[in-house]
């Protein structure tokens, strides 16, 4: 008899989830290249109860569950920042970054110079071009990276930086700090994706989406907690009634 | 409830943001002053489904993960070190870069800082020096009969000394450029110091060799664009207002939780 009470206890438990994936998307809603993600529900049937000396068969149970956070592929806005190793990527493709676990990617293109001359990353993780790290000397001055993606300085062009994509975006996985894992390969981007420079793509988190969903998802969490409830009484007065006519 | 924690690291960062956008405009007419912009990433994830991972032994795969983010935190405030708009001043000691580098000035505990502050005056001694009275590196002294000093693109200091037709040279100015100026630490006061992540300091004269030339009786502006900054200090605070919206619906969700068997 508790069945209502689990399905309505799904469907609580994957609002809850989805909140927490709006919490993420909200606090990101400043953060450079940042794709937001997106709930998916599944509905789940329960394998038929056995009872079968009823006239009509048990009906299946319907319960919830979130199969899934899809990434929300779209592009960001991109702002101008003026800042001559910002770029921003417009179009599907990925900056290719070394870090110590692997290649991994990135849409912020928040780039900086390190000390040893190398184009980097804000967590100084060098960014790849199509001959590995892009590197300056200490003679160079007034590095640039230009629409085409390659960084040329006072004294010429350097290496040009990576832009890759993938077969299956959905396959990727966030690896914190604005990067991403993959476990297909990465192709090199088609010229369909090119860069802004100058600029940095924001957050595609949508505020006004984001925050409807919020109410939506407040709303059915209260509604279900309500129908819960209504049935818990139920069931309390039904055993109240059947106690009274034992007594009676 | 993690929406709650996720939220709070975005009211953090947000608050952050909206302080780092009131140091800019704070400074907006602070000579030689490079705004900063706070750069945020997002949290670790929790992987609850990974995408790809098998659904069936007839090579189905799930095709998008699920996986749940636990906020933001703030990477760095990196200046953004642009070319500020100079400014005519008429005064013979201001001077003025443009391009690369950075004017050394010799701090009292011998250190060497870098500033873009070119509001020098002189002492006693008739040396050249900051506001704050501190030498210039390397040092130059205006003989205290000198007249008509010039300061050239190139950073030569010349004189006019009595007795003499043609302008003597009394000094050489010299500036300093980094791999990564964006590294340098803000030590107040309009200075920079260096550090491991700005790489040693190149010297040199200006005008030569990818350094910057200079100006005279010109001071460089601070690069703070109010435009600029005040819409980013409205985004900033919508943002905090949404990421505060969404720890109220986690407050009314766990309250509904706890209200939902009062019998």
């Amino acid at each position: 008899m508790q069945n209502a009470q689990l399905i309505g206890l799904s469907a609580q438990v994957a609002l809850g989830r989805e909140l927490e994936v709006i919490a993420n998307n909200v606090a990101n809603a400043s953060t450079t290249g940042f794709k937001a993600r997106s709930t998916r529900f599944q509905e789940y049937l329960m394998p038929k109860a056995s009872a079968e000396t009823f006239q009509r068969p048990d009906r299946r149970l319907s319960y919830v569950i979130d199969a899934g956070t899809a990434l929300d592929m779209s592009q960001g806005s991109i702002e101008s920042t003026g800042n001559p190793l910002n770029v921003a990527i417009r179009g599907d493709a990925f900056f290719a970054v070394q870090t110590p676990q692997g290649e991994r990617y990135t849409r912020n293109g928040a780039f900086e110079l390190d000390a040893g001359g190398r184009l980097v990353t804000s967590d100084g993780y060098p960014v790849l071009g199509q001959g590995g790290p892009i590197q300056i000397n200490d003679r160079e001055t007034g590095a640039t990276i230009g629409a085409d993606g390659t960084l040329s300085t006072n004294l010429g062009n350097r290496d040009k930086v990576r832009l890759v994509t993938f077969a299956d975006p959905q396959g990727l996985t966030h690896a914190g700090a604005n990067l991403y894992a993959s476990t297909g390969p990465a192709v090199p981007a088609g010229p369909q994706a090119r860069v802004e420079p100058g600029a940095l793509e924001r957050s595609n988190v949508r505020p006004v989406l984001a925050m409807s969903r919020l109410m939506e998802v407040n709303r059915t969490y209260a509604m279900i907690a309500e129908a819960v409830s209504r049935l818990d009484t139920l069931h309390g007065t039904a055993l109240q009634r059947l106690a009274d006519v034992g007594t009676a | 409830m993690r929406a709650l924690y996720a939220a709070a690291t975005g009211m953090a960062a947000q608050e952050l943001n909206v302080q780092v956008i009131s140091n800019n405009i704070a400074n907006l007419r602070t000579t030689g002053y490079k705004r900063q912009q706070a750069h945020f990433q997002d949290l670790l994830y929790q992987n609850l489904r990974r995408a790809g991972s098998a659904t069936s032994d007839q090579n189905n795969m799930l095709p998008a993960g699920l996986s749940l983010g636990s906020g933001v935190k703030t990477t760095s405030t990196a200046r953004v070190m642009s070319q500020g708009t100079l400014s005519s001043t008429e005064k013979t000691y201001d001077v003025a870069i443009r391009g690369e580098g950075f004017f050394q000035v010799t701090l009292p505990d011998g250190r060497t800082a870098y500033t873009r502050d070119g509001s020098f005056d002189l002492d006693p001694q008739g040396q050249i020096v900051t506001r704050d009275g501190y030498l210039l590196n390397p040092a130059i002294a205006v003989p205290n009969n000198a007249t008509g000093v010039t300061i050239s693109a190139s950073g030569t200091v010349q004189a006019t000394v009595p007795g003499q037709t043609a302008p003597q040279q009394i000094g050489q100015l010299q500036i300093a450029r980094f791999v990564n100026k964006v590294g340098l630490e803000s030590a107040g006061d309009n200075l920079f110091t260096e550090t491991l992540a700005s790489g040693p300091p190149v010297v040199g004269n200006p005008n030569t060799d990818g350094f910057g030339s200079l100006q005279q009786s010109y001071l460089e502006e601070a690069n703070v664009n109010a435009v600029t900054e005040i819409s980013s200090l409205i985004a900033a605070q919508r943002a905090y207002e949404m990421n505060s919206k969404v720890v109220t619906a986690a407050d009314q969700m766990l309250s509904t939780t706890s209200q939902m068997f009062r019998g």
